[in-house]
């Protein structure tokens, strides 16, 4: 099978969808390791799963579900306990655009 | 003295538990600089448990337990800087199961950064060292649960977690007995998730009987995780013997396994037949595909599972600069190791358009076929034997020179089981040069009771 | 050349009025209060799992049922991953690929003819938080404010195929969907949002998707904007692009909003943390045999029951509340015809004049029904009650009031009636000449000419009577 590598653009394409900002040295050591892993990946290929039905969990379990009751909400003081991002009772992030 | 007799003199008020958890502390203090496996000691917070301890089935019982689990108000990182001063305002559904029981939290064990790796490196503040030899590694990622449970001298349960081996691995390497239930036996409330599909709590101890002590207590379904299965927990502590049981012994289980360890794993086998167990070798045909599909399965659920992680809310925060895609890369960029960045983008890549049917689909489906490998063995086997890990614990020297592909290669026997979502227990069976070795045994779907009376039967 | 043909799709968002959120135990709807209506699971905190709120999907399957879709007997959720500052997890649980019900059609009756709108699809998932943008609008504010009470509210989108061809056409459909959805119990307009995504083009040019319209009317708006947006620009020969606009509810224009700097991929997933959903025919079942009556059900016993035509039938269930305003006034009145006359040409007249609906306005069954009782007690005439409808809308003040405070009344007695016609004939050369001649016509432009005069509060028939008798000198 051919090996496939992953080019830096590539690469640089998937970390942004993940939001990663990548360094200089891990594009180098990324776009060699990742691409050797994805060529591993496509072992997978080999496996006849024709008519093979995906398994989302070892055991089938459907149907679990709770009914509709108001439950307690977190105290205040617990919600914003870990961030010193808020401001009036409302959390903070960073702007859209 | 173990768990059981530690318990029952405890409840007869034979034990003082202020001052043997005076003296425990300054012992974890001592050994976690020596050995490093721990990433916070909760000592206040266990002298505040005992003021007001329920008396229950680990009445006094010191617990560990993996930093992947949320205790309330007691700092929770799953190894990661990104979490390195998160404290959860909840208790996970095991750790309050535990305290409901009386088990005292003595402190959150060392682990790769969320599970992300077989070794314990890849931990964000701490590297356990082997208790059998500190230049080695104690297997992970529950690396911290198997060093505090083989080199402490005391009564005590660890809690690990597994989701494509790291129960099996470091009590292999440690030298300890670690169960790796069924998915869905234990509930994941409160686990800081790997891959969710995958992922199970799992007790680890010296004995297999206050494993089977443990899981009596964290096992059952949780109104919390609606992945729990609601079947009836039997009482694991109830031993009989294995009389009559089927053995299985997978070729490719030994495929590229050191001699020295497929011998004593062979011993260990041996001796189950001379307590009336029938071997029978077979073949596991799905082996080395389950690999692959199982990082691509861990690597897809895992990417999403962090993008939580963006300086909001909770986590590392940065000044708030630049718009939303700026501040959460540079933040994600700061906060994650290397291995958890490059699990991201492997997962992130498996599950992208164009590639979605190639990788993650397919993983899935070859994860089914897996399933069915195993399935058809246990129709004629009550259990699978095997060894937990192919080669010995792994000086640190030794692994800085893996490549990422070599350093997945490791969980080779223990990731088809866990991506069948089957329970294994892992127990030593001997040492080699002062190094111990593990015998994996694997049982069907909620059939615990089984690995817990073959494992009692060869280790008690 | 011939005019364009318009082409538009909706994608419509519901939240549905159960009590607690889709996957955690938070209330819906209660203080406003941010960040008071939130727990672990619907801030995101890790380690936290989702619960499936069990009514929400009873209430999801019977959506679909009424929208005549099919149905998929097993479901998974699927984790849609982007990233934005109002999610919590930075993926929306969702459904993707096996949505909750499938191809389905909602029947409208529009300027006479009936229409089928078809439905492609309808699924559930999460609703993101609210977002307030500090120091401008969205592209110039510094950061963002956070409120989660909204994120985890069971939100189902309701996607239909183009088949749309007007913005008037967008209305009447939004608003039979939004009848059914209430007369289902599943939505509740006063409490809950309903937010569309429209896709509108016209022959020859390319999409635009206009984002997150809250409610009925401004989808009206937005598309009309884009609708002669469009047109401008084919007629200027520029081909608008594929793009994704924003509409400003203040101004009612449209604006292209900067494209993204990431192509968004959503890499979507199982949601490893749920089970699947398996529904059953017996459920199916079970929810069908269930459903209450419908829109369309109603108005068949509107015309049936009340003798209603099928134009006032349709006109009533349109809007649930409306058809339930009629229906407690016949209870009260009875006299189904003559009440459902007076609700469609009357008093959505005046709605629609003001462009609110019942609920907005004041108007309440027994202040509504002292009309008739001002009518039958012969104190107004059908001339003042009709514009006693207006005043009431206007003014919130009831029908008494309004007769009281203007000291309204009907005029019949001949003494006082005798001024006003010899005038109206006076001044009414031609008509008078008119009816003499035997034109019968020319009496009823007198009379009218004498209500007129009376602003209303003139007994037509006595009036009619006294002109006759003005003419053949009898009086």
């Amino acid at each position: 099978m051919p090996k496939k590598g992953v080019n830096e653009n590539e690469l640089l394409h998937v970390a942004e969808i993940a939001r990663l900002k990548l360094s200089d040295e891990e594009i180098k050591l990324f776009s060699k390791q990742i691409g050797d892993v994805i060529a591993w990946f496509d072992k997978l290929s080999e496996v006849d799963t024709k008519n093979v039905k995906p398994s989302m969990h070892p055991l089938e379990n459907v149907n679990v579900a709770r009914e509709d009751s108001v439950e307690e909400c977190l105290d205040t003081k617990d919600v914003f306990a870990n961030t010193n991002h808020k401001e009036k009772g409302f959390f903070k992030g960073p702007r859209i655009v | 003295m173990n768990a059981l007799d530690f318990i029952k003199k405890a409840k007869k008020g034979e034990i003082n538990l202020e001052d043997f958890y005076s003296k425990l502390f300054k012992k974890l203090y001592d050994i976690d600089k020596k050995y490093e496996c721990f990433i916070t000691i909760c000592e206040e917070e266990a002298f505040n448990q005992l003021k007001n301890l329920p008396n229950g089935r680990l009445y006094g019982l010191p617990v560990s337990v993996k930093d992947a689990l949320c205790t309330k108000d007691v700092r929770t990182t799953a190894g990661s800087r990104i979490l390195s001063d998160y404290k959860p305002p909840f208790d996970s559904t095991v750790v309050a199961r535990i305290k409901a029981e009386g088990g005292v939290i003595i402190g959150k064990t060392c682990m790769d950064e969320f599970g992300f790796g077989g070794f314990s490196t890849n931990c964000a503040f701490k590297v356990p060292k082997n208790p059998h030899d500190i230049e080695r590694s104690c297997g992970g990622s529950s690396g911290g649960a198997g060093c505090i449970t083989a080199v402490l001298d005391e009564p005590h349960i660890a809690i690990g977690e597994s989701t494509g081996g790291s129960i099996s691995s470091p009590a292999s390497f440690c030298g300890v007995c670690g169960l790796t239930p069924t998915y869905g036996r234990v509930s994941r409330y409160g686990l800081i998730d790997y891959a969710n599909s995958l992922d199970k709590i799992g007790p680890m101890a010296k004995t297999v009987r206050e494993i089977a002590l443990m899981l009596n207590v964290i096992a059952g379904f949780d109104e919390k995780d609606q992945t729990t299965l609601n079947e009836n927990v039997p009482n694991y502590e109830k031993i009989d013997n294995i009389k009559g049981f089927v053995i299985g012994v997978p070729k490719e289980y030994f495929d590229g396994v050191s001699d020295v360890i497929a011998e004593k794993v062979w011993d260990a086998i041996k001796k189950l037949e001379d307590k009336g167990c029938k071997i029978k070798e077979l073949s596991l045909k799905m082996t080395k595909y389950a690999l692959p599909a199982y990082y691509v399965t861990a690597t897809s659920e895992a990417s999403t599972n962090l993008a939580k992680f963006c300086g909001m809310r909770y986590g590392l925060e940065l000044p708030l600069e630049g718009n939303f895609n700026e501040y959460f890369s540079k933040v994600r960029a700061q906060g994650f190791g290397e291995e958890a960045k490059r699990r991201i983008i492997l997962g992130t890549y498996a599950r992208m358009s164009g590639y979605r049917s190639k990788y993650y689909l397919q993983a899935l489906k070859v994860r089914t076929l897996v399933i069915n490998d195993f399935k058809k063995a246990f129709k004629t086997c009550d259990l699978l034997a095997a060894p937990t890990m192919p080669v010995l614990a792994p000086r640190f020297d030794e692994l800085e020179k893996l490549s990422p592909i070599e350093n997945y290669m490791m969980d080779v026997l223990t990731v088809a089981p866990n991506l069948a979502g089957i329970p294994m227990l892992s127990i030593p069976c001997g040492s080699i040069d002062g190094l111990p070795a593990g015998l994996h045994l694997m049982a069907d779907h909620l059939q615990e009771q089984k690995l817990i009376n073959a494992g009692v039967a060869l280790h008690g | 050349m011939a005019e364009p043909k318009v082409i538009i799709g909706l994608e419509t968002h519901v939240q549905l009025n159960t009590k607690s959120k889709l996957f955690c135990g938070c209330p819906t709807i209660g203080l406003e209060k941010p960040n008071t209506r939130v727990c672990d699971v619907c801030l995101g905190l890790p380690g936290t799992k989702p619960r499936l709120n069990k009514a929400v999907l009873e209430k999801a399957i019977a959506v679909a049922l009424a929208l005549n879709c099919k149905i998929n007997k097993l479901v998974p959720w699927n984790r849609k991953s982007y990233f934005y500052p109002d999610m919590c997890k930075n993926y929306q649980i969702t459904q993707y690929d096996m949505p909750l019900a499938y191809d389905g059609y909602l029947m409208l009756d529009f300027e006479g003819k009936k229409k089928k709108i078809r439905i492609r699809r309808i699924h559930i998932e999460e609703d993101p938080a609210k977002l307030i943008h500090v120091g401008g609008d969205i592209t110039k504010a510094e950061y963002v404010l956070v409120d989660y009470n909204r994120s985890g509210v069971p939100l189902i989108e309701i996607v239909t195929e183009p088949d749309i061809e007007s913005p008037q056409e967008a209305r009447a459909y939004l608003s039979k969907l939004v009848s059914i959805l209430e007369h289902l119990g599943v939505y509740d307009i006063t409490n809950y949002v309903l937010k569309s995504d429209a896709n509108v083009n016209i022959t020859g040019t390319e999409r635009t998707e206009v984002k997150n319209i809250s409610g009925i009317k401004a989808v009206v708006k937005a598309l009309s904007y884009e609708v002669t947006r469009h047109k401008n620009m084919l007629r200027r020969g520029v081909k608008p692009m594929r793009e994704t606009r924003h509409y400003n509810p203040k101004t009612g224009l449209t604006h292209a909003l900067r494209t993204k700097e990431t192509e968004e991929d959503y890499g979507y997933i199982v949601d490893p943390d749920l089970s699947w959903i398996s529904i059953s025919s017996e459920l199916i079942k079970q929810i069908k045999a269930s459903l209450p009556e419908l829109p369309d059900e109603r108005a068949k016993r509107f015309v049936k029951d009340y003798g209603l035509n099928q134009e006032q039938a349709n006109a009533l269930i349109n809007d649930k509340a409306l058809a339930d305003f009629y229906e407690e006034c016949v209870k009260e009145y009875g006299e189904p015809v003559t009440i459902a006359k007076w609700i469609v040409t009357e008093l959505l007249k005046s709605f629609n004049y003001h462009g609110i609906t019942l609920r907005e306005s004041n108007v309440k069954v027994s202040e509504f029904l002292e009309l008739f009782k001002l009518m039958d007690e012969k104190i107004i005439t059908a001339r003042m009650a009709k514009e006693l409808v207006k005043a009431y809308v206007d003014t919130s003040k009831s029908p008494k009031t309004l007769v009281a405070e203007q000291g309204l009344r009907r005029i019949s007695k001949t003494e006082e009636l005798l001024g006003v016609v010899k005038k109206v004939i006076k001044e009414n050369a031609e008509a008078v000449k008119d009816y003499k001649s035997g034109q019968e016509k020319a009496l009823h432009f007198l009379v009218g000419q004498v209500m007129k005069e009376t602003k209303g509060q003139a007994e037509p028939n006595k009036v009619r009577e006294i002109i006759k008798k003005k003419l053949l000198k009898q009086l």
